[in-house]
């Protein structure tokens, strides 16, 4: 383990251009599979609770908020401390926590293809690689998105203040993207949308960031109940 | 500050309590009337009569659980009030915490939080069942609630924690300032199976009742371990059936919502989420869900 850990400060490159790597990594067109989740919109929305922009609007302040208190502790932690020690404890507890189903299963989905095309991309950082490989041949890592989101991060140096807002960004994003493709508003409408609700998405992550994992809680059970109905669904368009 | 303790073994071949502590502000009450329930209810015996001659004929031989009520002095949860206690379930014992009516807790005094804490720990082939009532919070009321389970691998667990939105009839919905629930369920030594905290509070974004959407009462229920086994299967199916025979074309929302899940490893745990608009609605769901423990327990769970 000190091993990885002295290879870790080999890895930390500080010549490279953070700022393209960081909108790289937040551009909804890097292949991690987000579009394939609606964080429960889809559910939410067939059960009636969720039918104009304003209650649409509502939903994604509500996951904003669950997201805040339930993992943002988890990409603190990983980011300030890139290693595979504290990546696999964390991705443990953390799937100890999603214990709705559905949503343990998108985490699994999107922190495996985030840590492939992050291992892929990021070449400079070869450890990234061989912390995946080393993970997969384990078989006991879960790669859950979140430990994954801020351990990627940690490894390019961003701090992890910027690191928790950007992961509510990519939330916010994706649910209202899967908004649009569930015909709730059009992209214009939607574009409209993300950008009101960035002032209380900063707000959220303001309040929420910083804690630790021991604090991580649930702020909306009625997210993590409705979410849970989606293996229920006749027709979906998403898988979670 | 001593903690409440109660020890459930095994003497003579059945689950018996030989350890029962508890301070103020609670108590506990062990009735011994499980056996006489149901009797009356097969209408063998009158409350005249002598139970000893009939203990054999019924075939209670399936029962064997110690029922422990946990009581509050004055009906509730006073702010400031602090309950905390341990529960032993030793090898092959089943045992039953449960309330005698829904726990209410009062309103907030200097912003005083009031809490409970149990401690369990079940071994090999024993089973708990922690079956209360809902919690209450009035207005204002700032409540804590922790409870930690470590099991082996084929303990066995039920639980059921759930709160409704406060007093309806005067007006409270989710009107109270605090409330978070953590249930921890750890198998032996260290390995955490399932975590799960729920934290409720005014906030800036929203107040708790836009968070809970015209829903008044939400439960969680988990069944983990060999005794519960048939109940998993069942329940996931009933739960698949109630929410797939909703109509789509339907233009408002459900009045109960509920959705399984299986965690673990194996898939060897099942949490139920339940959001209702009524809390009658969730009693009559948990009585017919948890029916087939009367058996083991010698009354159902719920009624």
């Amino acid at each position: 383990m000190e091993g990885l850990g002295d290879a870790n400060a080999r890895c930390l490159s500080t010549s490279f251009p953070q700022l393209w790597s960081q909108w790289q990594l937040l551009d909804s067109i890097l292949p991690t599979g987000g579009f394939a989740h609606s964080f429960g919109l889809e559910a939410a929305m067939q059960a009636r609770l969720v039918t104009t922009t304003d209650e649409l609007k509502t939903y994604v302040i509500h996951v904003l908020e669950n997201v805040g208190s339930l993992l943002l502790p988890f990409i603190c932690a990983t980011t300030m401390s890139p290693d595979a020690q504290t990546w696999h404890s964390l991705d443990r507890l953390l799937n100890a926590m999603l214990t709705n189903e559905v949503g343990r299963k998108a985490s699994t989905a999107q922190g495996s293809a985030l840590m492939r095309v992050a291992a892929s991309v990021f070449s400079e950082i070869p450890c990234l690689k061989m912390m995946r490989g080393e993970a997969l041949g384990s078989g006991d890592v879960y790669f859950h998105h979140a430990p994954v989101f801020g351990l990627v991060c940690g490894l390019l140096g961003f701090d992890p203040e910027t690191t928790q807002k950007a992961y509510m960004f990519v939330t916010m994003r994706d649910i209202i993207s899967a908004a649009t493709r569930l015909n709730l508003l059009g992209p214009l409408g939607a574009a409209v949308l993300q950008h009101q609700v960035a002032p209380v998405a900063e707000s959220l992550s303001t309040k929420w960031m910083n804690r630790g994992v021991d604090e991580a809680c649930q702020t909306c059970p009625l997210l993590d109940t409705v979410q849970g109905c989606h293996s229920y669904l006749f027709s979906r368009l998403f898988c979670s | 500050m001593e903690r409440g303790k109660l020890i459930v073994e095994r003497v003579e071949g059945k689950s018996t309590l030989t350890r029962c502590f508890s301070k103020y502000p609670f108590k506990f009450i062990v009735p011994k009337k499980v056996a006489f329930s149901i009797l009356f209810r097969l209408k063998i015996v009158s409350p005249f009569s002598n139970i000893v001659s009939f203990q054999h004929q019924v075939g209670s031989s399936q029962t064997d659980a110690v029922w422990i009520y946990t009581i509050t002095y004055g009906g509730g949860i006073v702010s400031g009030d602090s309950i905390a206690f341990d529960v032993t379930v030793a090898d092959g014992c089943n045992a039953v915490l449960t309330t005698q009516s829904s726990t209410k807790v009062y309103k907030s005094i200097e912003s005083k939080c009031s809490e409970q804490v149990l401690e369990a720990s079940i071994g090999q082939d024993a089973l708990l069942v922690v079956i209360p009532d809902p919690v209450t919070c009035f207005s204002t009321a700032r409540y804590s609630q922790t409870q930690n389970f470590k099991l082996v691998t084929d303990s066995s667990l039920l639980l059921v924690d759930w709160i409704t939105s406060g007093r309806h009839e005067r007006g409270e919905k989710w009107a109270f300032s605090h409330y978070k629930s953590t249930n921890r369920i750890l198998l032996q030594p260290t390995q955490p199976l399932f975590l799960d905290t729920i934290l409720l509070e005014q906030g800036s974004h929203g107040s708790i009742a836009d968070r809970m959407n015209d829903y008044q009462a939400i439960a969680m229920i988990v069944l983990l371990g060999p005794k519960l086994k048939h109940i998993q299967n069942q329940i996931e199916e009933d739960v698949r059936k109630i929410m797939s025979q909703r109509p789509s074309i339907s233009s408002s929302k459900p009045n109960f919502i509920a959705s399984c899940s299986r965690f673990g490893p194996k898939g060897m745990g099942v949490v139920i989420r339940v959001a209702s608009t009524t809390t009658e609605a969730i009693y009559n769901f948990l009585q017919h869900q948890l029916a087939t423990m009367e058996e083991l327990l010698g009354a159902p769970p719920y009624r």
